[in-house]
C-alpha cells in the first residue's frame, strides 16, 4: 500500500493505493490550519479505517504541502541573512529592474518586497571572474564581521550567493565554514550547492527562497514525524517536490525551494499517468478551482518542466512542473465595464463571500452562478449536497449585474459569461503550449477539480483539441499523483562551452559526477539500483542567444566521442526549427548547462483494466434537467450518476453525469464514453 | 459551429489576438542573440488590421508600440501589393519609426486571398552602421550619421530571403552575424504569427473578424471619451527640460499643452524648443508615444490597447520643433525627449487627477554602448546596458527602487550574463541612498553600476539629468541628478557628459549613476516609522531624515517621538 497525502487550502485529500491490485481508496478531511499535522494524522486513520489495512502493510506516505508556498505569500518565512559579494547586496532587490510583466502601463503596479531586508544583506571582499578565476582572495574578517552582525539580529538562516559561485563555489563553501563556527546550528544555504547557473538576481532568490523557508520545512517535517512515531511508530514518509518526483522527509528540510507548488505539480504527475493509461501521449492537464485555473503540459507522457518559475513573482530556477495559472475559476465575478463590454476575473469571490449561489452573502455574479443558472449545477447536490446551492441569488446576481447592464436575457448573459471565461481559459492553454510549436489537435485534455469537466468539452472544441478525459477521483487528483511519483533528483552544471571547444572526455566527467552525486543520493533514501533511471540532457543554445533549449542526451557510460558531440547538436538544430520555425543548421551549437535527472522508479502499480464491449446507455439517468446551451436554447437532458455507469457504457449528448465532487457536461453532438478505467472519455470527432 | 458578432465574440477574439502578439514576443526574446533583444527585450510585437490600425499588442517595451501603426500606414501608402510571405522592414524614423536601431518588421496575413490583416515586430539592432559603434550615440548632428537609413523594403517576398538585401544591410553594419540573426528571428517571428491570425480568421469567418475588430476598436474609444467626459474641460500645461542636446550646454525645453473638452482632448507643443542640432529630436510617433503611454496609464492601464483607444486624443505639433522634427535632423537619442514628453503630461495632468498621475521618475533613458576588441578572443565585441533609476513617489505609496523608465519595460544586464560575454569586471551595482525626493511618499531610489574595462573601448552613450532635477508633487522634493564618472575617487576622476562618444582605456573605471526621482506630498506628512525603516536599511540617511522629514531616528533605529514632534511642531 502507498498513501498520499495532499494538504490544500481547504480539504486534506487522502488517496490510498494497493500496489498489487491497483485498487485506489480515498478520502477527504478539512485542513487544520492551526496545526496542519492534525488534519493529516486524521485522514491517514481515515483512509486506514476505510481500506481496512494497518499501517505495517503500508510500504510508504507521500506528502505534499502547500506550507512553502503560505510561508511566501504571507511573508511568514524565516529570518535570513544574505552573504554576498561587497557591492553587490542590492542584487536580490534591484531584481531586473524591470516593471512587473503585466503592468507595463500601471504607474501602480509593485513588484513584491525582497524577502531580506537591506540591512540584513552583508557584503563580504571578494571576486570570483567569468572564468572562475579568484581575483579577490576571500577576507575572512568581513565573513565574519557579518557572522557577528547576524548573531545580534538573531537571523535563523544565512544564505550566500557570491557572484560566480556557480563556476566556483570555493569562497561560498569557505563562508559556510566559517558560519558554521561562528553561528553554530544555523542553517546555511549556498547558491553554488542548489542552483549553480549564471544570472546572479535569479540564483540569489532561489537561494534565498531555499533559506526563508527551510527552518519553516524543518519545523514542520520535525513535528508531522514526531506525530506519525508516536502514533505508528517508524514510518517511512516522501514529501513531494515541485520538479514532480519525491524525496525522502530528511532531506527536504535541507531543501525547502523544492517543496513550492509540489501540490500542483501532483496533479500534473498524476495527468500524466492518466494520459499514459489512455495511450494519450500528449495531453493538457486542466485543474479548474475556486480562483484559479492551473494548466500543465504532458509531453510523450512526462510532465513538461521549467527551468523559468517561480512563485507570486519570486523567479525559482529550479527545474519544476511547467504550471502556468490564470486568475479563472468558479468563483471568478463576472463584470460589465465602462465601455459595456462584459470581463469575467480576474477578481475573485473565493470563499468570502463566495459566489452569489452559495448564499454567503455573495451578490456579485461569479462563474458558479452562470453554470447554475443554465442548469449544469445542480444545486441539491453540490459537494454530494452538503453545499445547497440558491438558483434564485444566483438569477439576481447574473441579471443585475450582467444581463439589465447589457441588455440581454438571464440566459444568454450567464452563457456569455461562459464564454467569456473559457476563452480566456483556452488563451492559457494556447500560450502555454507555444513554446514547443505544439500542435493541440494531437492533446487530449485531462480535467481535475470540481469544476473543469463542466468547461472542458467546450474548451478544447475551442483550441480543438482531440478528446477530453475526466478521470475518476479528479477531486483527489493531485494526491494520486503523489502515489505514482517516483523519486527524483535534478542536477545541473554550467559548461557554457562552443561545441569546438567541447572534449567528449569533460562531457563524460561532468555527466558520471552528477550522476554519482545523484545515485549516492538515491542510495541514502533507499532506492535499490534496479530501480533506478538516469537521464541526461543539455541545455544548448546558438551562439549569442540567452534562452536555451533543453535537448535529451543518450547516455553513454562507454564514453563520448566527437561524434556524439555533433549529433547532439543536430538534434538541437531540428528542435529550434520545430520550436521557432527556423533554425541554422550551419552555426556552432553552445552548450550552456548540463543536467542529470536521477529517478528511483516506483513499482508500476498492477492496474487492472476492466473491458467491456461498449454499449450505448438506454435509460438508466436518475433525472431528467433543462439545461441551456447556447446555439441551442433550453433542452431537456439526462443527468447520470457517475457511479452507476459501468465500464463501456457509452452516454450521447447532451447530458451531465454528477459526482460528489464534481460535474461533466457532454455537449450536444458528442458522446461519451466509460473506458476500461472507468474515465469519462469524450471524443471531439467532428471538429474543425 | 456559427458566430455572431457580438460583444462576447468580440471579447473571445480579443483574447485570441493578444495571445498571438504575446506569444510572437516570447518568441522573439527566445531566439534573439544580442543582449538588447534577449536580456534587455527592448521589443514588441503586434497584430494589426489590414489598414494599418494596431488590433493587439504583446505586453512588452510600450513605447515602440507606437511606431508600429504610424509606420504602417505609410507602408500602405507606398507599397503597392503584398503577397503571402513577404517580410517588409523599416527603420526610418521619417516614415514613422524610433531610431535607426529600432527595426520594423511587417507580414501581411492572407486568408483565402484576402489581406485580413498584418503582424508586425519591432527590435532594438545592436548595430546599424553609422558613424559610432552600437549607435547609441549622443551628440550626432544628422541622421546619415546615425546609421543605415531603410524605407520600405522588402526582404522576403512569397516567404524567400533576398540575399541582395541581406548581403546590402551587411555590409553596411557593424557584427553582421549576429545582427543578421536577429533579423532572420524577426522573420520568423511574424511567420507564427501569421499562422496564429490565420487560424483565428478561418475560425470565426471573415465577415464576424472584421465585424469584431471594428468593435473592439470602437470600445475602447468609447472608453476614453467616457473618461475625458467625467473629468472637468479646462487647459493645462506641463513643462520639463533637457539639460542639453548633446552638442550645446543650452538646455531643451519641453511644453506640453492640454485641452480637454468634453469627450476630446488635444495636446500640442507649443512654447517647446526648437528642432536641436545634437540628435535628441523626437520622431512624429515617438512624441505621441509619450502623450498616448501617460494617457492609457491615467485612464485603465488595464484597458485593450488599440487604435481605438487614441482616436479621442488629438495630438499635434508644429514642424520645426524638436517634438516634430525635419529631416535630416538627428533622433537616436530621442528617448531623453520622449520621457520628459512624459514628466510634462503628468505634471499638466496633476492637476486634473492628482490621485492618477505619479511624481518625476528619473525620466531619461540611461544607454551606454561599449565596443571593442576582446583581448582574450581577438574578436569583435559591442555590449550595450540600459539602467534603471528613481521611479516617482505615488498618491498613495512610494516610488518604486531602481525602476525601469516610462515608456519602456525592459530588463537590465546581469553581471555575469556582461561579464561572460566582455571584457569588463563590475564592481558596484547598488541603490543610493537619498536619490529619492522626500515626500509623505518617497521617490524610488535610483541605482549606481561601477564597470571596470579589461580592453580599451568606444563608449558612446545617451542619458540626461545631470542638471535638472525629477519633480515633486504637492509638496513632495526633487530627485537627485545622474553623472557618468570616469575613475572616481582617482586623481584622473573625469565627470563625462550625458551624451556623446568617447574613449576609455583598459583598466578604466567608469560609474553610471542614474538620476533618481520625485516625492509625493509633504515630507513632514510622512509616517515617522516609515522614516525610520528607510534609515535602518540606509536608503535615507539620518541626517536627511531629520532635515527633509524632522524625524528624528535613534542610534538603535527607533523613532525619538519627543524630539520629532518638537521639530515637526516648528
Amino acid at each position: 500500500m502507498r498513501i498520499g497525502i495532499d494538504v490544500g487550502g481547504t480539504f486534506t485529500d487522502v488517496v490510498m493505493v494497493d500496489e498489487a491490485t491497483g485498487a485506489f481508496h480515498y478520502t477527504k478531511t478539512p485542513t487544520t490550519h492551526h496545526d496542519l499535522a492534525e488534519g493529516v494524522l486524521k485522514g491517514l486513520g481515515d483512509i486506514l479505517e476505510i481500506g481496512g489495512v494497518s499501517m505495517d502493510e503500508v510500504s510508504y506516505l507521500i506528502h505534499g504541502t502547500t506550507i512553502g508556498t503560505n510561508a511566501i505569500v504571507e511573508g511568514k518565512g524565516a529570518r535570513v541573512g544574505l552573504v554576498t559579494t561587497a557591492g553587490f547586496e542590492d542584487v536580490l532587490e534591484i531584481r531586473r529592474v524591470a516593471r512587473p510583466k503585466e503592468a507595463a502601463f500601471d504607474f501602480g503596479a509593485d513588484n513584491p518586497p525582497p524577502l531580506v531586508p537591506r540591512y540584513l544583506r552583508k557584503g563580504v571582499r571578494e571576486r570570483i571572474d567569468a572564468g572562475g578565476r579568484v581575483v579577490v582572495p576571500l577576507e575572512e574578517g568581513s565573513v565574519r564581521a557579518a557572522a557577528a552582525a547576524f548573531e545580534r539580529e538573531e537571523v535563523e538562516a544565512v544564505v550566500v550567493s557570491l557572484l560566480f559561485s556557480f563556476l566556483n563555489g570555493e569562497h561560498e563553501r569557505r563562508v559556510a565554514d566559517i558560519f558554521a563556527q561562528e553561528l553554530p546550528g544555523v542553517p546555511v544555504t549556498l547558491s553554488s550547492e542548489i542552483c549553480p547557473e549564471f544570472r546572479e538576481y535569479e540564483r540569489t532568490c532561489t537561494a534565498v527562497m531555499n533559506g526563508y523557508l527551510g527552518p519553516v520545512i524543518a519545523r514542520y517535517m520535525d513535528r508531522l514525524t514526531a506525530r506519525l512515531e508516536a502514533e505508528y511508530g517508524k514510518v517511512s514518509l516522501h514529501i513531494m517536490q515541485s520538479n514532480g518526483g519525491t524525496m525522502t522527509a530528511e532531506v527536504a528540510k535541507s531543501h525547502a525551494a523544492h517543496l513550492i507548488n509540489s501540490g500542483p505539480a501532483g496533479g500534473a504527475i498524476a495527468t500524466a499517468f492518466v494520459s499514459g493509461l489512455t495511450g494519450n501521449r500528449m495531453a493538457v492537464g486542466a485543474d479548474m478551482g475556486g480562483t484559479t485555473f492551473d494548466i500543465s503540459i504532458i509531453d510523450e507522457n512526462l510532465p513538461k518542466t521549467t527551468t523559468w518559475g517561480g512563485v507570486t513573482n519570486y523567479p525559482i530556477k529550479l527545474p519544476m512542473v511547467d504550471l502556468k495559472t490564470i486568475g479563472a475559476g468558479g468563483g471568478s465575478i463576472a463584470w460589465v465595464d465602462e465601455g459595456g463590454v462584459l470581463n469575467v476575473g480576474p477578481e475573485s469571490a473565493g470563499s468570502d463571500p463566495g459566489p452569489a449561489c452559495y448564499g454567503w452573502g455573495g451578490t456579485r455574479p461569479a462563474v458558479s452562478d452562470a453554470n447554475l443558472v443554465l442548469g449544469r449545477l445542480n444545486p441539491d447536490y453540490f459537494l454530494g449536497g452538503k453545499l445547497p446551492l440558491y438558483p434564485e441569488k444566483a438569477e439576481k446576481a447574473v441579471r443585475t449585474h450582467v444581463a439589465d447592464p447589457m441588455g440581454l436575457s438571464v440566459e444568454e448573459a450567464a452563457a456569455g459569461i461562459l464564454r467569456i471565461v473559457n476563452a480566456n481559459m483556452a488563451k492559457g492553454i494556447s500560450g502555454n503550449s507555444v513554446e514547443r510549436g505544439y500542435d493541440l489537435r494531437e492533446f487530449a485534455l485531462v480535467t481535475m477539480g470540481g469544476a473543469a469537466a463542466l468547461h472542458a468539452a467546450d474548451i478544447a472544441r475551442e483550441l480543438n483539441m482531440a478528446r477530453v478525459i475526466v478521470p475518476p477521483m479528479s477531486g483527489n487528483f493531485s494526491a494520486v499523483g503523489f502515489v505514482v511519483a517516483d523519486v527524483q533528483h535534478d542536477y545541473v552544471r554550467t559548461l557554457a562551452r562552443k561545441e569546438h571547444e567541447i572534449d567528449p572526455f569533460e562531457l563524460l566527467r561532468e555527466f558520471r559526477e552528477m550522476e554519482e552525486e545523484g545515485v549516492r543520493q538515491l542510495e541514502q533514501e533507499r532506492v535499490r539500483a534496479e530501480e533506478t533511471e538516469i537521464i541526461w540532457s543539455a541545455d544548448l543554445r546558438y551562439d549569442g542567444q540567452s534562452w536555451e533549449l533543453n535537448a535529451p542526451i543518450p547516455r553513454a557510460p562507454g564514453g563520448f566521442t566527437e561524434k556524439d558531440v555533433r549529433r547532439i547538436a543536430e538534434g538541437f538544430h531540428e528542435l529550434h526549427q520545430q520550436v521557432y520555425s527556423y533554425s541554422e543548421p550551419d552555426e556552432e551549437v553552445e552548450f550552456v548547462n548540463l543536467r542529470v535527472r536521477v529517478k528511483g522508479l516506483n513499482p508500476d502499480l498492477a492496474f487492472k483494466a476492466e473491458t467491456h464491449e461498449p454499449f450505448l446507455v438506454e435509460g438508466g439517468w436518475k433525472a431528467m434537467r433543462d439545461v441551456y446551451f447556447a446555439e441551442k436554447g433550453w433542452l431537456s437532458i439526462p443527468v447520470y450518476e457517475r457511479e452507476d455507469l459501468s465500464v463501456g457504457s457509452c452516454i450521447p449528448g447532451p447530458c451531465i453525469v454528477e459526482e460528489t465532487i464534481s460535474t461533466a457536461l457532454v455537449p450536444p453532438g458528442h458522446t461519451g464514453a466509460i473506458d476500461a478505467y472507468r474515465n469519462i472519455v469524450i471524443e471531439l470527432e467532428g471538429r474543425e | 459551429m456559427r458566430y455572431e458578432a457580438d460583444p462576447v465574440t468580440m471579447q473571445v477574439i480579443r483574447y485570441g489576438l493578444e495571445a498571438v502578439a504575446d506569444d510572437m514576443g516570447y518568441n522573439l526574446m527566445r531566439m534573439g542573440r544580442t543582449t538588447i533583444v534577449k536580456e534587455i527585450m527592448d521589443i514588441n510585437c503586434a497584430v494589426l488590421d489590414a489598414g494599418g490600425g494596431i488590433l493587439a499588442q504583446a505586453h512588452l517595451c510600450p513605447l515602440m508600440m507606437f511606431s508600429l501603426p504610424t509606420t504602417a500606414e505609410k507602408m500602405l501608402e507606398r507599397v503597392p501589393d503584398f503577397e503571402e510571405g513577404d517580410v517588409v522592414i523599416c527603420n526610418d524614423p521619417y516614415l514613422g519609426g524610433q531610431h535607426l536601431l529600432d527595426v520594423q518588421f511587417f507580414s501581411p496575413v492572407f486568408v483565402e486571398g484576402d489581406l485580413v490583416a498584418f503582424v508586425a515586430n519591432i527590435a532594438h539592432q545592436l548595430d546599424m552602421g553609422g558613424a559610432v559603434p552600437g549607435g547609441v550615440a549622443g551628440g550626432l548632428t544628422e541622421i546619415y550619421q546615425e546609421g543605415l537609413r531603410i524605407p520600405f523594403v522588402k526582404l522576403y517576398r512569397g516567404g524567400r530571403e533576398d540575399a541582395q538585401i541581406f548581403d546590402l544591410i551587411s555590409r553596411n553594419i557593424r557584427i553582421p552575424e549576429k545582427t543578421m540573426e536577429d533579423f532572420r528571428a524577426q522573420a520568423a517571428t511574424t511567420v507564427v504569427g501569421v499562422r496564429r491570425v490565420q487560424a483565428l480568421v478561418r475560425k470565426y469567418g471573415l465577415d464576424v473578424f472584421r465585424d469584431c475588430t471594428r468593435m473592439l476598436l470602437d470600445y475602447s474609444e468609447k472608453r476614453v471619451r467616457r473618461f475625458l467626459r467625467e473629468i472637468p474641460d479646462g487647459v493645462h500645461t506641463g513643462r520639463d527640460r533637457l539639460d542639453d542636446d548633446g552638442r550645446t550646454d543650452d538646455p531643451v525645453d519641453i511644453q506640453v499643452n492640454v485641452r480637454i473638452r468634453g469627450d476630446e482632448m488635444e495636446v500640442d507643443f507649443d512654447g517647446s524648443s526648437a528642432q536641436t542640432a545634437g540628435n535628441v529630436n523626437s520622431p512624429w510617433a515617438c512624441t505621441q508615444g509619450g502623450v498616448f503611454y501617460t494617457m492609457v496609464g491615467i485612464i485603465d492601464p488595464d484597458m485593450p490597447l488599440n487604435s481605438g483607444s487614441f482616436r479621442p486624443i488629438r495630438v499635434s505639433s508644429r514642424e520645426g520643433l524638436v517634438t516634430n522634427p525635419r529631416p535630416p535632423a538627428g533622433v537616436t537619442a530621442r528617448s531623453q525627449t520622449m520621457t520628459k514628453i512624459v514628466e510634462a503630461m503628468l505634471k499638466a495632468m496633476s492637476e486634473v487627477v492628482p490621485d492618477r498621475v505619479v511624481a518625476g521618475s528619473h525620466g531619461q533613458a540611461c544607454t551606454n554602448s561599449f565596443s571593442g576588441v576582446d583581448p582574450e578572443t581577438g574578436k569583435r565585441f559591442s555590449y550595450i546596458e540600459i539602467q534603471g533609476g528613481g521611479a516617482g513617489a505615488r498618491p498613495t505609496k512610494d516610488g518604486p527602487d531602481g525602476q525601469d523608465l516610462h515608456l519602456g519595460r525592459f530588463m537590465n544586464t546581469p553581471v555575469e550574463a556582461a561579464e561572460l560575454e566582455n571584457p569588463v569586471m563590475i564592481e558596484r551595482y547598488e541603490f543610493i541612498q537619498d536619490s529619492g525626493g522626500a515626500g509623505k511618499f518617497r521617490g524610488g531610489l535610483s541605482l549606481r553600476r561601477d564597470i571596470r574595462f579589461l580592453a580599451d573601448v568606444t563608449w558612446a552613450r545617451y542619458s540626461d539629468r545631470q542638471k535638472f532635477r525629477p519633480q515633486g508633487l504637492f509638496g513632495g522634493l526633487e530627485g537627485s541628478v545622474g553623472s557618468l564618472i570616469l575613475n572616481p575617487g582617482t586623481p584622473g576622476e573625469a565627470r563625462c557628459r550625458s551624451k556623446g562618444v568617447g574613449e576609455i582605456k583598459a583598466g578604466d573605471l567608469l560609474s553610471i549613476r542614474l538620476p533618481g526621482s520625485g516625492g509625493y506630498g509633504r515630507p513632514s506628512d510622512r509616517d515617522p516609522e516609515r522614516v525610520a525603516w528607510d534609515v535602518r536599511n540606509g536608503k535615507v540617511s539620518a541626517r536627511s531624515a531629520r532635515e527633509d522629514y524632522r524625524v528624528v531616528v535613534r542610534g538603535d533605529g527607533t523613532v525619538d517621538r519627543e524630539a520629532t514632534a518638537a521639530l515637526r511642531d516648528r
